[in-house]
């Protein structure tokens, strides 16, 4: 770490939970973020804020007006633009130093596998079952570790799937399949409460990447923001799960 | 016997009248079951994501048609998220 970094980083590195040691850990990091949209936006701009050596930005759709009520790595001037180019616009003016690769189309199961492959850490910030499942696959198969948001109207849940710390994973969770779900476009979603719950992943992502993420193996966090509550699970690993069971 | 609900986000519109936003005191049968309580307020499994009984996770299929429930017990229950 060079001088400027040293006195970039500084706020990190008095922290004992970071250090110098946890600060280098995250300058040489690279991320896969699925989804530049409420979710992805202030997980990225803290992940490149913190250092993040890399990132990874994936998502086909383009920004629309109606993304900029919450989707905050986007400003109004991005309109019609890609997202994922409009987010790495404002990742490089937050930290010119990250590096940035954009993947602006929707991945089949094997590139999804090696580009998971390819990253320290992946942050589903998705909005649907299926690519939650398919990222989720990508990563037990190949043993990435995984933060997983998700948010609508003024609910959000988070957790991640550590294969170090043999971990429960995102299908774990479902024994139903759910195909049809709701969306934000049609039940609305209060923008903070994608902006707190991306945060989350940011904050469990650069806790992992400093070797400091013990305390949040198998456990799921569910924020509903409108009765102001928040419930802490241990989820048990399920033994029959699709994904990581051992069948 | 009488148990502590506490149904969050969009599942609030299954609670009965009372004064808490999310969580109420219901009178129920002894001997019932986790899903027996579940469908007896009208929420679908796929509704009834993550339920908890006494803030563990419960399975769902098997393990809620068996789990029974004892006085004061607290079922929170959750409906899936995706969006993002």
């Amino acid at each position: 770490m060079n001088e400027s970094q040293k006195e970039r980083y500084a706020r990190h590195i008095r922290l004992p939970q970071i250090g110098e040691k946890g600060q280098q850990a995250i300058l040489d990091a690279s991320a896969l973020i699925v989804g530049v949209g409420g979710l992805g936006s202030p997980a990225a701009m803290y992940l490149a804020a913190a250092g993040i050596g890399k990132l990874v930005l994936c998502d086909y759709d383009i920004v629309e007006t109606s993304n900029l009520q919450r989707q905050i790595i986007h400003r109004s001037d991005a309109v019609g633009d890609d997202k994922v180019e409009s987010g790495r616009r404002t990742v490089k003016s937050l930290s010119p130093d990250c590096e940035v690769e954009v993947i602006s189309y929707q991945m089949e199961a094997d590139e999804l596998k090696q580009v998971a492959e390819s990253v320290d850490i992946v942050l589903d910030c998705s909005d649907n079952f299926p690519t939650r499942f398919d990222v989720n696959r990508a990563c037990v198969e190949t043993a990435t570790p995984l933060v997983i948001g998700a948010a609508i109207r003024l609910e959000g849940q988070i957790m991640n799937y550590q294969p170090a710390a043999n971990s429960a994973c995102y299908q774990c969770l479902y024994t139903h399949a759910y195909g049809a779900e709701e969306s934000c476009e049609l039940e609305g979603v209060l923008g903070p409460v994608v902006g707190v719950i991306g945060t989350l992943q940011a904050v469990q992502t650069l806790l992992i990447l400093a070797g400091q993420g013990e305390a949040l193996v198998s456990r799921l966090l569910l924020f509903d923001a409108y009765a102001m509550e928040w419930q802490s699970v241990t989820l048990p690993k399920n033994p029959d799960c699709p994904a990581c069971g051992k069948a | 016997m009488n148990l502590n609900i506490e149904f969050y986000a969009s599942l609030m519109k299954y609670l009965p009248p009372g004064k808490s936003r999310f969580r109420r005191e219901v009178k129920v049968d002894d001997d019932i079951t986790l899903s027996r309580l579940i469908s007896q307020f009208h929420i679908s499994e796929a509704e009834a994501h993550l339920v908890l009984v006494n803030g563990h996770f419960v399975n769902c299929g098997e393990d809620r048609a068996q789990r029974k429930l004892t006085e004061g017990d607290t079922v929170s229950i959750w409906p899936p998220v995706a969006g993002g």
